[in-house]
């Protein structure tokens, strides 16, 4: 049984394999801007990303077509941006998850996020807030984190009641939370009896970043960001939270408050991923596993090396959504899991693998 | 260190775990607590280590007033061993001592050369230099034990507490563990089951039962087989061991 791969010469591997995987996402990103419809070359691709990118001051795109730098710079560009960031910060949450349940099993989406969003989405589908079309796209989002909100809170509450919260107990909530909320969005389901609305709510639960555009990206990426950055910087508590509560505590941790924190960001991380792309699963869940065979459990490397793997998980992931099926676009949760389960099967089979050692 | 707890209650769910426990230990004494199970020796330790309440009382440890420090603070002059845990997560042997630092790092701050050298030097100490680079999961309990002990050295403590840390060990690693306890030459206070074992290592002995101290002293004095019946329930004769000199102790029931 090994910790991680890397032992000796720390810095200099873990250093090539970082520099490794952000070329990969560079080249991923070139090759998923290339793929689709309208055929365009990655030359063209690099072509149009640097003149963009450097506000036109360097590279010119003279003579491509100017369809084809639409396509490229509005259609394409903010969904692969939005793949990118969507990944991280579902690595990310699912890793800090991980640490604070002390549960290599939990998700990003265990303090019942996910089946609080569905509910709220389809409240908002079904019976919605009232208004036009456009807010009804809104309400969608809009639905979707306020159910994810309320479903975190209530998870929080009830397993707080009665002293202490324990990991137990935080895990026995959210699958009764979950429970609740889904009996609800089905009795909403059946007493509309609305086939069109329906779909829209079966369509969005399999997970899409088909509405990206520039205007919705600033706000995902801006929060993914921060809250990355922030749990980046918290590798020591969390790799004592590993060693279970009590010890935390004999290590100087607080721990409540840390958990309580560490909880909330990794849900308002994902309810506004959920609220903006629905649900995409097994993302949290299998990457930090997969970066855990290499990094180890010290989440100084865990973090950082989830964060990126993450990114590039959900490019290919959403690049074979795109290109499976001529035509038409597969829900990329879908695509995940049918990448995913194996993968995890794989995990747990290979008993050397003992989650981070 | 010297150690004050005055006057303590405890309170778990509805029943008193303690009574109005005082204990004193002075610079650095070995001072061990027995008592049957359930006579509050953990719970008395984990008040002073912060991870349950009381109701009631105080805890001195210097001039720190413990109950109204942080856990940090209290981390930084206090490391506790007590039985090892099986974690969800691995990590190296190395990752789990150096993590007996996290006390005297803020956020951000890097661990420095300094760090990894105490980090070696507790590995010394507890004779695991060679498990550096091993998982911390496929070590046997006593190689367990002992990574916990050197962690609780690379915190730099200068009071430690000991809460049965030589349960489920072979004889060899129960000796181990208080021989290196004992080299640190700090306070201490330490829970422990076996009577010989205390005799041994300990200054002073307080006994408890009913979440009450009956009695403290040296081992010598407080020792004796009424003590012991009134503790454990069983009848006791008390030798002085042939070669050692030291306390041995024979356990039986009285037959009817």
């Amino acid at each position: 049984m090994s910790v991680g791969i890397i032992k000796t010469n720390r810095w200099f591997v873990s250093t090539t394999i970082f520099a490794l995987l952000i070329v990969a996402i560079l080249l991923s990103v070139g090759i998923a801007l290339a793929n689709g419809q309208a055929d365009i070359s990655i030359g063209e691709v690099y072509q149009i990303l640097f003149y963009k990118l450097s506000n036109g001051l360097y590279g010119s795109i003279a003579g491509l077509s100017e369809a084809n730098v639409n396509i490229v710079w509005f259609v394409r560009a903010p969904r692969v941006l939005l793949s990118i960031f969507v990944g991280m910060g579902l690595a990310i949450s699912g890793a800090v998850m991980q640490a604070v349940v002390q549960n290599p099993l939990a998700d990003p989406y265990i303090l019942g996020i996910s089946s609080g969003a569905s509910l709220g989405a389809t409240f908002a589908i079904l019976v919605g807030f009232g208004g036009s079309a456009l807010v009804l796209q809104l309400g969608l989002s809009f639905g979707a984190f306020v159910g994810a909100g309320l479903a975190t809170i209530l998870v929080l509450v009830l397993s707080s009641i009665g002293g202490r919260m324990t990991s137990t107990k935080l895990v026995l909530s959210g699958t009764i939370v979950s429970a609740l909320c889904s009996s609800v969005s089905n009795l909403i389901v059946y007493l509309a009896s609305n086939a069109e609305g329906m779909k829209t709510v079966a369509f969005w639960s399999m997970g899409s970043l088909a509405s990206a555009s520039w205007n919705k990206l600033t706000f995902i990426v801006l929060i993914v960001s921060i809250v990355t950055v922030f749990f980046l910087s918290q590798y020591r508590i969390l790799n004592t939270l590993l060693l279970g509560d009590e010890v935390a505590s004999t290590l100087g941790v607080k721990l409540t408050f840390y958990r309580r924190l560490y909880m909330i960001l990794a849900a308002l991380l994902t309810s506004i991923i959920v609220a903006n792309s629905g649900m995409i699963g097994f993302v949290g869940l299998i990457i930090p596993h997969i970066v855990r065979g290499v990094s180890g459990s010290d989440h100084r490397l865990l973090m950082p090396m989830t964060a990126l793997t993450g990114a590039l998980f959900l490019i290919w992931a959403d690049v074979i959504a795109r290109a499976t099926l001529h035509g038409v676009e597969l829900p990329i949760g879908i695509i995940t899991a049918i990448i995913g389960a194996p993968i995890f099967i794989y995990i747990i089979v290979k008993r050397q693998y003992n989650f981070g050692g | 260190m010297k150690l004050t707890v005055d006057a303590l209650n405890l309170t778990i769910g509805d029943q008193q775990i303690l009574k109005d426990i005082s204990v004193q230990t002075q610079e650095g004494q070995f001072v061990g607590l027995i008592g049957s199970n359930g006579s509050g020796k953990s719970t008395l330790l984990k008040a002073i280590y912060k991870t349950l309440k009381p109701d009631s009382g105080e805890i001195h440890l210097g001039d720190m007033n413990i109950l109204k420090s942080t856990e940090k603070k209290v981390a930084q002059q206090v490391s506790v061993v007590s039985q090892f845990n099986e974690l969800s997560f691995d990590l190296t042997v190395e990752q789990m001592v150096l993590l007996g630092r996290t006390p005297h790092k803020s956020l951000l701050e890097q661990d420095t050369q300094a760090d990894f050298d105490l980090v070696e030097q507790a590995l010394e100490k507890t004779g695991l230099i060679r498990y550096k680079k091993r998982s911390y999961l496929s070590l046997s309990g006593g190689e367990k034990q002992r990574v916990v002990l050197a962690r609780a050295i690379t915190q730099e403590p200068r009071f430690m507490i000991l809460d049965e840390p030589t349960n489920h060990l072979d004889i060899r690693y129960q000796l181990d563990i208080l021989e290196t306890v004992k080299a640190l030459n700090i306070g201490i206070l330490a829970a422990l089951h076996n009577l010989e074992q205390a005799a041994n290592y300990c200054d002073i002995i307080y006994a408890l039962k009913d979440g009450q101290v009956i009695g403290c002293g040296t081992p010598e004095t407080l020792l004796t087989e009424s003590l012991i019946e009134e503790i454990y329930g069983v009848k006791c004769s008390i030798y002085h061991h042939p070669i050692t000199g030291g306390l041995g102790f024979h356990y039986y029931f009285e037959k009817e």
